[in-house]
């Protein structure tokens, strides 16, 4: 259970000295973050981990925390302006933000925005309080087997579920894996793949990989296709919601906070699904539909609540389990053992303390950003005009000097200019690139848990199916894979029919 | 307007795919067993196995014309652009030790810029010696992480 007094004191840690004044930087980077198109916030905190690495472990946290929670939000601030989702899962508030701008009412639509995603994150901070702790007891009980049922369940549901293709998304994740193979075998201590170099017993350093798989891969990417953002030139004012206001998007407020939250739990589907959930729940159930996607006050709140409801659904597996649900908590879990913190069970017994205060970080941050986001909302719209010919260099400086500063070592730069331009080629031709990090912490999970279990039963692989808390997982695993298998079958069997209507039409496919 | 597909790059993925693939065979046939620790060639071998499955899935699908459509062929400015940041980028890496973190940074701010089409020149000079200054600042003064120095600076 959580503790209250441990609670109170997470919180006058985090309010005091620098710890809140980080939690306010790191929120104020992360809606700037959120608000520029292309830039997500993924690569966000990526960029940051590096800044963190001087700091003691809760103040680098809590920006983090308040990065993660403020570029989620910032994302609709584009989507609303611009039409153009400052983050992926910003997409569904173009439907009625955008229609509210060209009405002269984007003062309101942000700050509607602003306030439901505070409500939802706040919702989901507090169901994380309070439930991450009993997860935890009970995840007390799991031993090798189960800890390797749940390193197969998460990488089973990343890899069918992550993109397009689950075929390319496997590939990617079995990548992974290997890279994750690269060291010192976890049980014999002999190196593997590591071609003669020393620096490349210890595997990959984790950090740099992540930088260049998501922030270089990003630069890179945005070196492509965007040069140019849309002119702002709205004139945001009644930014504040009235109460009316609010009393008319309550029922669709609580009831996105319920999606958020269920739909972040789930591994591997995060706030790009709940908008888009949320957004058809609302006007599904709402007295007037017809008005949805006209631009009215229910159609930001929905998925803009739903979006940061997510964000503690996500970080509940990976500070319970060390099973990151997504990209963006994939990163925050990084971050989280360069500070010697492993996520986990034994997180929750070893430092509760530190744990209480992480709640109180996320608790507070999702208070902080509605209050920067309603003062500041005039400047973060202006952001999004920035001239991308000095934030895309910048971006890579950050990112190159990041990586040097881990270890000062070139092998580390080096790591993350690769790992950046293959995670472009990646983007670039289908792979989704969130499976192969995802691989790297739940392969080495996996692998060394697959070898104590067989070493704990002597070679026999029944111990994997008679203990009913493994057997289960396995079967959720098994489950989950083939629902995702037979999805995409779907989709494949619907798009080889729009293709064949479109070649009668008189188009083609070329190489 | 033809519509690109991905039929190339899924062949050429697969045709990669196999000798890292055998590889891992290979390597893995020289560890050594040790006794009550689990087999440690199992999962590498496994994985293996799957991804060469994968493989040949990948090329399958492409060489039966059920490669997915590419969003867009890289060519003309756009692969000039990305080309000419990726060699600034690994240049970056091998300069930066041996010229110094302040100088190589400037050169590849100013000529990134250069390359994204940038002609004001004396606000790209100014960001590019600013930039510079202030991450070192930020960095090597404020935070204690050291910065390469080179034989320049």
């Amino acid at each position: 259970m959580v503790s209250l007094e441990l609670l109170r004191r997470g919180f006058a840690t985090v309010l005091t000295g620098y710890n809140i004044v980080a939690l306010v930087l790191g929120s104020f980077f992360g809606i700037i973050v959120g608000a520029i198109p292309g830039l997500t916030a993924t690569m966000g905190i990526a960029l940051l981990v590096p800044f963190t690495f001087g700091m003691n472990p809760i103040t680098g946290i809590v920006m983090l925390l308040g990065i993660y929670t403020g570029a989620i939000y910032g994302g609709g601030i584009a989507s609303i302006l611009i039409k153009t989702p400052g983050t992926p899962a910003a997409a569904a508030t173009t439907f009625d933000g955008y229609p509210m701008a060209q009405k002269g009412l984007a003062g309101k639509a942000i700050g509607m925005a602003t306030v439901a995603s505070g409500i939802g994150g706040t919702f989901t901070a507090l169901c994380l309080t309070f439930f991450a702790p009993i997860l935890a007891n009970f995840a007390l009980r799991f031993s090798a087997p189960e800890y390797f049922a749940l390193a197969v369940f998460g990488l089973s549901v990343t890899v069918t579920l992550a993109g397009k293709s689950p075929l390319k998304g496997f590939i990617s994740g079995a990548l992974g894996l290997l890279i994750a193979m690269i060291g010192l075998d976890p049980m014999g201590g002999f190196p593997r793949f590591t071609f003669g170099f020393p620096e490349m017993t210890g595997g990959f350093a984790f950090v740099p990989m992540l930088i260049g798989l998501f922030a270089l891969s990003e630069g890179f990417r945005q070196v492509e296709v965007v040069l140019t953002a849309p002119k702002v030139d709205a004139v945001l004012k009644d930014i504040l919601p009235k109460l009316r206001e609010l009393r008319e998007c309550a029922v669709t407020i609580v009831r996105s906070c319920m999606i958020g939250l269920i739909v972040g739990i789930t591994p591997a589907i995060g706030a790009e699904t709940s908008c888009f959930v949320s957004y058809a729940e609302a006007k599904r159930t709402s007295k007037h539909p017809e008005k949805f996607g006209t631009g009215i006050l229910e159609g930001v709140a929905a998925p803009q609540c739903a979006e940061n409801a997510s964000t503690g659904g996500d970080l509940l597996p990976m500070l319970t389990l060390g099973l990151p649900g997504d990209a963006a908590t994939a990163v925050l879990m990084g971050a989280l053992t360069i500070h010697n913190l492993q996520p986990g069970p034994l997180l929750f017994r070893d430092h509760p303390d530190l744990v209480h205060e992480i709640f109180a970080g996320m608790i507070t941050a999702n208070i902080v950003f509605v209050i920067l986001g309603l003062t500041f909302a005039r400047f973060f719209a202006r952001v999004i005009n920035i001239n991308r010919r000095y934030l895309i260099p910048l971006i890579f400086i950050f990112c190159m000097v990041g990586s040097y500063a881990i270890d000062n070592t070139l092998f580390d730069l080096a790591t993350a200019v690769v790992f950046g331009f293959l995670g472009y080629l990646m983007m670039r031709y289908g792979y989704p690139v969130s499976p192969m990090v995802l691989a790297q912490i739940l392969g080495a999970m996996m692998e060394s848990n697959f070898r104590r279990s067989m070493a704990m039963s002597r070679g026999d692989p029944l111990i994997f199916v008679t203990r009913p808390i493994a057997l289960t997982i396995l079967v959720l695993a098994a489950f989950t894979t083939i629902v995702a298998i037979r999805r995409q079958r779907r989709v494949l069997q619907q798009e080889a029919a729009l293709a064949t209507a479109a070649a009668a039409s008189g188009s083609r496919v070329v190489e | 307007m033809a519509t690109p597909s991905m039929k190339k790059a899924d062949i050429l993925a697969a045709l990669l795919l196999v000798p890292i693939c055998l590889y891992v065979f290979y390597e893995s046939s020289r560890w050594p067993i040790p006794a009550l620790l689990g087999n440690p060639l199992l999962i590498p071998r496994g994985v293996a196995v799957c991804l060469l499955a994968a493989a040949g899935m990948l090329l399958y699908r492409a060489v039966t014309g059920r490669a997915l459509p590419l969003e867009k062929r890289l060519q003309g400015a756009d692969l000039r652009r990305v080309s000419g940041v990726a060699i600034l980028t690994f240049a970056y890496v091998f300069a930066v030790e041996r010229i110094g973190f302040i100088v190589t940074t400037f050169l590849f701010l100013l000529l990134f810029g250069l390359v994204l089409g940038e002609r004001r020149w004396v606000r790209l000079a100014v960001f590019a010696v600013v930039v510079p200054i202030a991450v070192y600042a930020i960095f090597d003064t404020t935070l204690h992480v050291p910065l390469p120095r080179g034989w320049l600076w």
